[in-house]
C-alpha cells in the first residue's frame, strides 16, 4: 500500500541517493527498503519491458507457461492461430485464477470456480447457463485480459504492462547489435532446453543486478573455487585486469556487456570446430558483429531492468574432459524487498547435433543454476548484502557503498575509440560504470522521470559534452 | 509355510538390512561433510542423476526429460566434491547443517551383485548464523554394487518434490 508516509520516506531516501549516485556512490539501504519495493514495482517494473520466456518454450499452439510482472500473474500461450499471447490470469467473473499447473498444453483455460471457459487467445468461450443468466452479457468484452504490450526479438518474449512505453526495438536501441551476436551467431538461432531452473532466495533483485552490469571484479574472488579445481580458464574466471585477454566492458542504451577475448584469434567461445564450421556461417551478422564472436572468450550481459545473460567458453565439467560453451539467460523477479524469484534458463543453437546440445546443457547446470559451481556461491554474497542493508544502521549511519572504480580520480578508463560496435566501449574490465548506469536508471524511473534521462555520456568521461 | 519359503524371506530381510545399513552409514558421512569419504562410495560407472520436477494440470510425479540440477558422471561429481575444499566455495563456509532422515527402504530387486533400492529422504539444514531452517525431501532410486563387506553406489537417481527450491542453492550431496 502506497501511503503519504511511505512516499515521504521514499522521496527522503531518493534525494540522498541521487546525492550519492552523483559521486558514485550507492547508500547501502537501498538494498532492503519496504517504501522503495513498493515504489519499484509501480514506477519501475509496472513502466518497463520485463522478460517473459522464449518463444521456444512454447513451441505448439496450445502450449502455455505461467509467467509473472512483478507479483502479477500472466499465462504464456501459443494459440490456435500460433501467435503467442501473454494473458492476465484473473477469470473475468470473479477473479480466480484458471491455468494451475506451471507449463502444459491446452485448447482452453476452465475457471474451477462457475466454469467460464476461455479459448487459448483469451477469447470468453463458455459461460454456463448465458442464455438464463447473463442475457446481456457481452461475450467479446469478458475474455482473459491481454497485456498491454508484448514484443519480441530473436525469440526473446518481453511484455509491459505500460500501454505507452517505447516498442522494445526502442528500449533496446543498439544493445541488439551485441544480443544479435549471442542469438543469431548459430544458424537457425538458439532454443532454450527444457523448463528453467527457478528458485526462490532471500536478496533484493538490485544485488543480482548489479552483478550481472559489468562485476568483472568478483570472479576470480567469489568463484575462486572454479580457478582451484580448474573448471574454468584463468581468463574466464581469473583477476579482472590482469591476463593476456583484451577486456571491454560495453554500456549501449542503458543496457550493458561485458566481453572477454583474445585479438585476431578464432576463439568462438571455445564451441567445437564442428559447430564452427558447420552452424557459424555468420551470415545473419555483420563483419563487425562477426569479429566480435570470432575474438570472444565470454560476455556477460544485462538488460534494463531484470534480464540477463552470459555466454561463456573455456569452462568444464570435469578438469579432464575439454572445455565447452554454456549460455544462460536469466530473470531475477523481485517479490519483496529482501526477495526475489531466479528464473534461468539454459540454451543451445538449435541445429547443432543432439550430443552437442547435451554437452552444452550439463556445462550450463556444472556452472551456474541452483547447483551450478560458479552460482552456488553468488547466492549467500547477494542475499547476505540484503541482510546488512534492511537494519537500522545502514538507515542511519549514511553508510554509502563505493561504485567509483573506473572513475577519474580512482584509475585510467580510456573509451576505446576503435571499438566496431554501438555503445560506449572500455579498453578495461577494471570499473564499475555499467553498475552505476543501472543505478542512474534505476533512480530515474523510481523517481518517476524518464528512464532516458539517465542515458546518454557516462559520468566519467570527460568528453566536455554534459551528461 | 516352508521351511525353504522363510529362508528366502530371510535372506530378504538380510539384504534389507545390509542395505540399511549402508545407507545410514552415507548419510552419516554426508551429515558429518566428510565428502571424501563419502566418494569412496562411489563406483567409478556412477549415473548420479536430479532431475527437475514438472507440475502438470492432471498428472503427478512427472520430471523434465531435458532438464536437471546433477547429471554427473564419476569425473564431474569428484570435481564437485573437491571444490568444497577450496577456501573460495563459500557456500558451505560454514558448512550447512544437515540431518538425513532415510525411510521406506524397499529393496526392489538385487542379485548376487547388485540391489536396486528406493528410499525416501528427509534433509534438515540449517544454514549461517540463523534460526532458520529448511528441508529437501525427495525420492531415492539406487542401484548399488556389492564391494567386499559393503557397497559402492552404481547409480543414483534423485526425485526432488519441490519445482520451485527455496534454498538459495543446492550445495550439498542428496
Amino acid at each position: 500500500m502506497m501511503t503519504d508516509n511511505t512516499m515521504a520516506g521514499a522521496e527522503q531516501v531518493l534525494q540522498e541517493a541521487r546525492e550519492a549516485l552523483d559521486e558514485g556512490l550507492f547508500p547501502l539501504q537501498l538494498f532492503q527498503d519496504d517504501d522503495l519495493h513498493d515504489l519499484e514495482v509501480q514506477r519501475l517494473f509496472g513502466q518497463s519491458w520485463v522478460f517473459i520466456g522464449h518463444e521456444s518454450e512454447i513451441p505448439e499452439p496450445g502450449d502455455y507457461a505461467r509467467r509473472y510482472i512483478g507479483d502479477d500473474p500472466f499465462i504464456f500461450v501459443r494459440d490456435e492461430s500460433g501467435e503467442i499471447n501473454l494473458l492476465f490470469d484473473s477469470c473475468r467473473h470473479r477473479g480466480t485464477q484458471v491455468c494451475r499447473a506451471e507449463q502444459g498444453n491446452t485448447s482452453h483455460f476452465r475457471c474451477p470456480y462457475h466454469g467460464w471457459t476461455y479459448k487459448n487467445n483469451g477469447e470468453a468461450a463458455g459461460i454456463p447457463q448465458k442464455t438464463k443468466a447473463f442475457q446481456e452479457l457481452d461475450r467479446e468484452e469478458h475474455g482473459l485480459a491481454h497485456v498491454p504490450r508484448l514484443e519480441s526479438y530473436e525469440g526473446l518474449v518481453f511484455a509491459s504492462i505500460n500501454e505507452d512505453v517505447p516498442s522494445l526495438e526502442e528500449w533496446l536501441g543498439d544493445y541488439k547489435w551485441y544480443l544479435d551476436i549471442q542469438l543469431k551467431l548459430p544458424d537457425g538461432g538458439m532454443e532454450v532446453v527444457g523448463e528453467p531452473h527457478r528458485w526462490v532466495i532471500d536478496a533484493n533483485w538490485k544485488t543480482i543486478a548489479d552483478n550481472f552490469n559489468g562485476d568483472s571484479y568478483h570472479t576470480a574472488w567469489a568463484h575462486g573455487s572454479v580457478v582451484d579445481l580448474e573448471l574454468g580458464g584463468e581468463e574466464t574466471v581469473g583477476h579482472a585486469g590482469t591476463g593476456e585477454s583484451i577486456d571491454h566492458h560495453i554500456h549501449c542504451n542503458g543496457h550493458t556487456t561485458s566481453i572477454r577475448g583474445f585479438e585476431d584469434e578464432d576463439v568462438f567461445l571455445t564451441y567445437p570446430d564442428e559447430i564452427v564450421d558447420e552452424l557459424f556461417s555468420g551470415e545473419e551478422l555483420s563483419e563487425e558483429q562477426w569479429q566480435v564472436a570470432r575474438q570472444a572468450l565470454s560476455f556477460t550481459g544485462a538488460i534494463f531492468p531484470n534480464f540477463g545473460f552470459l555466454h561463456f567458453g573455456d569452462t568444464t565439467d570435469d578438469p579432464n574432459k575439454d572445455v565447452a560453451p554454456f549460455f544462460t539467460i536469466r530473470k531475477w523477479r523481485p517479490i519483496g524487498p529482501d526477495q526475489m524469484e531466479l528464473w534461468s534458463w539454459g540454451l543451445v543453437p538449435k541445429n547443432a547435433p543432439e550430443s552437442f546440445k547435451e554437452r552444452m546443457y550439463k556445462m550450463y547446470t556444472s556452472n551456474f543454476g541452483p547447483t551450478g559451481n560458479f552460482e552456488q556461491d553468488d547466492v549467500p554474497i547477494w542475499k547476505s548484502i540484503t541482510e546488512a542493508a534492511g537494519g537500522e544502521f545502514a538507515r542511519t549511519q549514511d553508510l554509502q557503498l563505493n561504485y567509483q572504480m573506473g572513475m577519474e580520480w580512482m584509475s585510467e578508463m580510456e573509451l576505446d575509440e576503435d571499438w566496431a560496435g554501438p555503445g560506449f566501449a572500455y579498453s578495461e574490465n577494471l570499473e564499475e560504470g555499467g553498475m552505476r548506469l543501472f543505478h542512474e536508471q534505476w533512480y530515474e524511473m523510481v523517481a518517476g522521470n524518464d528512464r532516458e534521462d539517465a542515458l546518454g555520456m557516462p559520468m566519467n568521461v570527460d568528453t566536455g559534452v554534459s551528461r | 509355510m516352508k521351511l525353504s519359503d522363510r529362508e528366502d524371506e530371510l535372506e530378504e530381510l538380510l539384504v534389507e538390512r545390509e542395505v540399511r545399513q549402508f545407507l545410514n552409514h552415507e548419510a552419516e558421512l554426508l551429515d558429518a561433510r566428510e565428502l571424501n569419504e563419502w566418494f569412496g562410495l562411489i563406483a567409478e560407472d556412477i549415473s548420479y542423476y536430479m532431475p527437475r520436477r514438472s507440475m502438470r494440470e492432471n498428472t503427478a510425479g512427472v520430471f523434465s526429460d531435458k532438464s536437471y540440477y546433477f547429471d554427473e558422471s564419476y569425473g564431474s561429481l569428484k570435481a564437485r566434491v573437491m571444490r568444497f575444499d577450496s577456501e573460495y566455495a563459500w557456500a558451505e563456509r560454514p558448512p550447512t547443517r544437515t540431518e538425513r532422515y532415510v525411510t521406506n527402504v524397499v529393496v526392489t530387486d538385487y542379485d548376487d551383485e547388485e540391489v536396486d533400492v528406493e528410499s525416501n529422504l528427509l534433509v534438515y539444514l540449517s544454514r549461517g548464523d540463523s534460526e532458520d531452517h529448511d528441508f529437501y525431501s525427495a525420492k531415492r532410486e539406487d542401484t548399488l554394487r556389492r564391494d567386499g563387506d559393503s557397497f559402492e553406489i552404481a547409480d543414483r537417481t534423485i526425485l526432488l518434490n519441490q519445482t520451485i527450491l527455496s534454498t538459495d542453492n543446492v550445495s550439498i550431496f542428496l
